[in-house]
């Protein structure tokens, strides 16, 4: 399993992500994440939600609440521009650490 | 799902301000219910379903780790330049105030011995007042 600072570090690419795709609630994100990676990437769904709630009081994401399609009902969460514009970003640091990491590691590095 | 919601306060209780705190259980609260109920959709008992959720949640350092260290380096950024702000605001408003005082006093007869500068004064305050209510605000 992989180490949960990676993790952290990580979390708001992962959700901006997720929601880039389609609207989700809360365990939705937990659940997409988990089958996505085969449970290798495993967080906890109090550190998830926490960061949920941290986006949106950063207004890079937000919430209305939804129907369910068999009543009830559910806090769903998009993406704002803002946070498109981040997710962005992040993707760019994220190329450009993956180079100097390839640069420095060498033949250890694998893609 | 009182449980729940008395789960997620006992696990901030020391955490946050109030406001925070109180969105945060909210919010926890919400995400937790929504897993029990699709638990139970999928055919498990409620009882079950709330203890499953509540045992696989995590715990308090597993909601800080979502805040730290990014936000709370951003947060200290954030109170550092909203105090200065605030010290500069009053720098400036004596400024101001010194100012008016100044040629107020100094062409006093011109003025018709009216002390002006007083409505200049209260008239101000509003910026460090602004700047100080910016920076309670970030603090908190």
């Amino acid at each position: 399993m992989i180490n949960s600072d990676i993790i952290r570090g990580n979390i708001d690419a992962i959700i901006l992500k997720l929601l880039m795709e389609k609207d989700r609630y809360g365990y939705e994100l937990a659940n997409e994440i988990k089958s996505r990676t085969n449970d290798r990437f495993q967080i906890k769904e109090a550190t998830l939600y926490s960061a949920v709630t941290r986006l949106e009081s950063r207004e890079l994401i937000s919430s209305y609440v939804g129907e369910k399609s068999h009543g009830g009902q559910r806090r769903y969460y998009r993406i704002t521009t803002f946070g498109k514009a981040y997710f962005a970003e992040l993707m760019k640091d994220f190329c450009e650490l993956r180079e100097i990491m390839k640069a420095i590691l060498g033949s250890d590095y694998h893609e | 799902m009182n449980k729940i919601k008395k789960f997620v306060s006992n696990l901030l209780k020391d955490y946050f301000s109030e406001d925070d705190k109180k969105e945060l259980i909210a919010i926890l609260t919400t995400s937790l219910e929504e897993k029990v109920e699709d638990l139970v959709e999928a055919g498990t008992p409620v009882d079950e379903a709330i203890e499953k959720s509540i045992k696989e949640f995590g715990s308090t350092s597993d909601v800080l780790d979502a805040f730290s260290p990014k936000d709370s380096e951003y947060q200290k950024k954030m109170i550092r330049e909203r105090k200065h702000g605030f010290l500069y605001s009053i720098l400036g408003y004596f400024l101001i105030i010194g100012l008016a005082l100044f040629f107020n006093l100094q062409f006093i007869a011109f003025f018709q011995h009216i002390y002006w500068f007083i409505v200049v004064a209260i008239g101000t305050l509003f910026w460090p007042g602004t700047m100080f209510f910016r920076y309670r605000i970030a603090k908190k």
